[in-house]
C-alpha cells in the first residue's frame, strides 16, 4: 500500500517517518528540514511510506511545497497520514479539511500528544473524528506512543470516495477573491471544531518567551549571536583540535613506519612499499587526524539546528539581509552549508523569491564547510599555534565579510529584484533528542571516514602514481621530473601573486580541492612524503620540504583561496540543480574563483609586506587607494537603496524602484 | 500607543496588544493566499509578540502559534485594536 505523511512544516513527519520505518532522515526545529520527498517502508508491513516536504496548504507557495502537493493530486496514495500538531491545532486543521477534499482515504495523527498537558490543553480525539468524518488518532512520534494503532488503521479496508478533481480555488489561475471567501467558511468550520474538542487550561509564560527575552534581546541578540558563531569554530579547531591533531598525527606515521617495515621484511619490493606508506597512508591519514574536530563541528551544528535556534538568527538578520537582496532564511542554508554545502546548496528551496534563492545558493559555498576544516586547521595549528582557534574563527567572519561584499555586487548587477517577503513560523525552543544527535554525528562522520576510504584513498593512489613517474613512464624519478610536475608547472604561475613563489606543489594540490577540499591537505601530504627522503612522520610544512616555503601570510592567503574558489564537484552539481543552467553556474564558478584570487592575493601582498617590514609610500599610496575604491563601490551600492520610494499600499504593483 | 477600538495597520500596534482583523489589502495575491493558508483571516484575533531585534521581522501570536512577518506586509492589514 502506498502511504504518503502530509502535514505542516515543522510538525514531526521526519521523526514520524525515521520511528515507523527506522532510518534516519535529517531532522530539525525549523520550517523546511524536509525537501525533497523520501521513501521508506513501514517496519513489520509491506507498506510503502513516502516523507513529504511540509505544507500549509494544497495551493503552491514554494518550490519544494509543489512536491507534496503532486503527491496528493498525481501519484494516487492509498492512505494520506495526515500528521497535526496537537499543540497548534487551528492552523494545521486548515490542511485537513483541504485533504478531507480528496479521493484518499485520511488518517489524522495528533502529534506531539505528551506535550498537551505541559501546555494545559486536553483534546476529545472521539468528538473530532465525528466532526471531520475522518479517523484521528493521538500519537507522539519522539515517545513512540500511538504507533501500533496508526498502523492497524492503516490496513482497514479503504473506503474510497468518488474520485474528485482538484478544486477550483486550488487551481494556478485561481480567483482571490473567491479564495479568501473558501477559507473564511473553513477556518469557521475549525474554529467550531476546535471550540467544541479542546479544552484549555491558563498556564505560566512558556519556556520560549523566556529565553526569546534574552536571545532576541535588542541589545544582547547580537552579540550572543557572535559568540556562539566564534565558539563553534574557536571548539573545533582551537582546543580540540592541537591536541587531537598531534595525537592522530605521531599514531599515523609510527603505524606508517611500522607497515613500511613489515613489507620490508616479507621481502615486498619497493614500489609496493611506497604506494602503500607514501601514498595510502600519508594521504588517507592526513584526512583521517581531523575527524575529532568534525566530531565537535558536527555536535555545535546539530545543536544549532535541533533547538530552534537558528529560527531566531534568521528572524535577527533578516532586516540585514534584505539589504544586501536575500532574505532571512538565506541564513539557514548557510548554517547548513557549514557542515557540507550540498544540503546546505539544496535547502535554498524554502526560500520563496527566485532570485533571492539563486544568489544564496552562489553565496553559501563561501562558508567554511567540514571539509574545508582540514585545510584550515592544517594551516591555522602550524603557523598559528597559540591562537590556531581565532585564526579560524577569523576565516568565519572574512567568509560572512565575502558574503555581504558579493550579494551587494550581484544585487546590482545581476539580480536587480526589487520586492520580497518574509513570512515564516517561528518555533519554539526544544530540548534535542540526545539518542538523534547522536545517530546524526555519527552518520555524518561515517560519510567523512567512508570518503575518505574512497575517494581520497583513489586520488591519493593517483597521485601517488603520477608522482612516480616521469612521462616516460619510468618509476623513481625525481619528483622534479614526475608527471604531476610537469602538469603543476604549467599553471602555478597562477598561484604566484598569492604564494610569492613558484609552486607546483601547492598548486596541484589547490586543483585537487575540486574532487574534495579535504584533498588539499591529502595532496599536500602526499607530495611532500614523496619529496622527502627520509619522511618519518615528517611535518608537511619542513623547512627543505616542498611547502617549505610557506609563510604565515602565504599561509592565510592559500586558506582564503581554498575557501572562497569553485566548491567540489558535488556542490557544483547542486548549485546548478538549483540555477536551472550551464551558463549560469559557469558564471557563478567564474565569479567565485576569480573573487577568492583576488582577495587571496591581496591577502598575500599586504600580508607578507607586513612580515618584512618592507612597507613603503607607495604600498601605503596603493592600499590607501584599493580601500578607497572598495568604500565607494560599496557606498555606491547602498545609495541605490536609499532612493526606494517609501513603501507603499501599492509597492509591489509599481515599477518604481 | 493606539487605543481600544480603534482602527490602524498591524504594524502601529506595540508588544502586547491584540486586535481583531478587519481586511487583508495585500495586493501580491500569492502573498495573500500564503497568509490566509496560514489562518490570517478576517476576524482572526491577532497578538503583537516579539519584535526583532532590528524591529522588523515582527512575530505575531494567532490561532495558538507564532508567525514572524516583516512590516511592510502588516502595513496593508487593517485591524481594530481590543487589547
Amino acid at each position: 500500500m502506498k502511504v504518503g505523511l502530509v502535514g505542516n512544516q515543522n510538525s514531526g513527519k521526519t521523526t514520524l517517518f525515521n520511528c515507523l520505518t527506522g532510518m534516519n532522515a535529517k531532522i530539525g526545529n525549523w520550517p523546511g528540514v524536509t525537501i525533497e520527498k523520501k521513501l521508506g517502508t513501514i517496519k513489520g508491513t509491506k507498506h510503502e511510506i513516502t516523507d513529504l516536504p511540509g505544507i500549509y496548504s494544497l495551493s503552491p507557495y514554494s518550490a519544494e511545497e509543489e512536491v507534496s502537493r503532486n503527491f496528493v493530486f498525481n501519484e494516487n496514495p492509498d492512505v494520506i497520514i495526515n500528521i497535526v500538531d496537537a499543540t497548534c491545532l487551528e492552523r494545521s486543521l486548515f490542511l485537513t479539511t483541504q485533504l478531507l477534499e480528496s479521493n484518499c482515504k485520511v488518517i489524522v495523527a495528533l502529534n506531539m500528544a505528551d506535550k498537551l498537558e505541559e501546555k494545559g490543553l486536553s483534546i476529545d480525539e472521539k468528538k473530532m473524528e465525528e466532526m471531520l468524518g475522518t479517523k484521528v488518532i493521538k500519537i507522539s512520534a519522539l515517545k513512540e506512543t500511538g504507533l501500533e494503532e496508526l498502523i492497524k488503521e492503516i490496513d482497514k479496508p479503504i473506503k474510497r470516495k468518488e474520485n474528485k478533481v482538484i478544486p477550483e480555488y486550488l487551481s494556478k489561475d485561481y480567483d482571490i477573491e473567491k479564495y479568501e471567501e473558501i477559507v473564511n467558511q473553513k477556518y469557521s468550520f475549525i474554529s467550531r471544531v476546535v471550540e467544541t474538542c479542546i479544552k484549555k487550561k491558563k498556564r505560566p509564560e512558556a519556556i520560549s518567551d523566556r529565553l526569546d527575552k534574552i536571545f532576541l534581546n535588542r541589545w544582547l541578540a547580537f552579540p550572543i549571536f557572535i559568540i556562539i558563531m566564534f565558539l563553534i569554530y574557536y571548539l573545533s579547531v582551537g582546543i580540540v583540535g592541537n591536541f587531537t591533531v598531534d595525537l592522530v598525527g605521531d599514531a599515523l606515521g609510527s603505524f606508517g613506519e611500522w607497515v613500511g617495515s613489515l613489507m620490508e621484511n616479507i621481502g615486498l619490493s619497493e614500489w609496493l612499499n611506497s604506494l602503500v606508506v607514501d601514498g595510502i597512508i600519508s594521504g588517507v591519514g592526513a584526512v583521517l587526524g581531523f575527524v575529532p574536530q568534525l566530531i565537535i563541528l558536527f555536535l555545535c551544528i546539530a545543536l544549532l539546528e535541533t533547538t530552534g535556534y537558528m529560527s531566531r538568527i534568521s528572524l535577527l538578520l533578516d532586516k540585514v539581509f534584505r539589504k544586501l537582496g536575500l532574505s532571512g532564511k538565506s541564513l539557514i542554508p548557510f548554517i547548513v552549508g557549514s557542515g557540507c554545502s550540498v544540503p546546505g546548496i539544496m535547502g535554498t528551496r524554502i526560500i520563496e523569491n527566485e532570485d533571492e534563492r539563486k544568489m544564496t545558493a552562489i553565496l553559501t559555498p563561501f562558508i567554511p564547510c567540514s571539509a574545508k576544516l582540514p585545510i584550515i586547521a592544517l594551516f591555522a595549528g602550524y603557523f598559528f599555534p597559540n591562537s590556531s582557534g581565532i585564526v579560524s574563527s577569523s576565516l568565519y567572519f572574512f567568509a560572512i565579510a565575502v558574503i555581504i561584499i558579493s550579494a551587494l555586487i550581484m544585487k546590482k548587477f545581476v539580480f536587480k529584484h526589487t520586492s520580497s517577503t518574509y513570512i515564516s513560523e517561528l518555533p519554539e525552543y526544544k530540548l534535542p533528542s540526545a539518542k538523534y544527535i547522536l545517530k546524526d554525528v555519527f552518520d555524518k562522520v561515517m560519510a567523512f571516514i567512508k570518503r575518505a576510504g574512497t575517494i581520497i584513498l583513489l586520488c591519493s593512489i593517483i597521485i601517488w602514481f603520477l608522482l612516480s613517474f616521469s612521462f616516460k613512464m619510468e618509476y623513481g624519478v625525481d619528483v622534479e621530473e614526475s608527471i604531476l610536475a610537469s602538469i603543476g608547472n604549467k599553471i602555478s604561475w597562477v598561484f604566484k601573486p598569492m604564494l610569492g613563489e613558484n609552486s607546483w606543489e601547492a598548486a596541484v594540490s589547490a586543483l585537487q580541492g575540486l574532487v574534495a577540499k579535504e584533498q588539499v591537505v591529502s595532496s599536500m601530504a602526499v607530495i611532500n612524503g614523496l619529496a622527502e627522503d627520509a619522511s618519518e612522520g615528517a611535518e608537511i610544512f619542513v623547512k627543505d620540504g616542498a611547502f617549505g616555503f610557506f609563510t604565515a601570510s602565504s599561509a592565510y592567503a592559500f586558506m582564503v583561496f581554498n575557501l572562497f574558489s569553485a566548491p567540489c564537484f558535488g556542490a557544483i552539481g547542486a548549485m546548478k540543480r538549483e540555477l536551472g543552467s550551464t551558463k549560469k553556474l559557469l558564471k557563478a564558478l567564474a565569479f567565485q574563483t576569480s573573487l577568492a584570487w583576488v582577495l587571496a592575493t591581496f591577502v598575500y601582498q599586504i600580508g607578507s609586506r607586513i612580515e618584512k617590514g618592507i612597507f613603503n609610500m607607495v604600498d601605503i599610496g596603493f592600499i590607501g587607494v584599493i580601500v578607497g575604491l572598495v568604500i565607494l563601490i560599496i557606498r555606491a551600492l547602498f545609495k541605490k537603496n536609499k532612493n526606494e520610494c517609501v513603501e507603499c499600499p501599492y509597492c509591489r504593483s509599481c515599477n518604481k524602484s | 500607543m493606539k487605543t481600544i477600538g480603534e482602527n490602524c495597520s498591524l504594524s502601529e500596534l506595540k508588544i502586547g496588544q491584540t486586535a481583531i482583523v478587519k481586511s487583508i489589502n495585500i495586493v501580491n495575491k500569492d502573498i495573500k493566499r500564503h497568509l490566509l493558508d496560514m489562518g490570517l483571516t478576517k476576524g482572526t484575533n491577532v497578538t503583537i509578540k516579539k519584535i526583532a531585534p532590528m524591529g522588523d521581522p515582527i512575530d505575531i501570536l494567532l490561532r495558538g502559534y507564532e508567525l514572524a512577518i516583516r512590516k511592510s506586509d502588516l502595513k496593508q492589514i487593517e485591524v481594530e485594536v481590543i487589547k
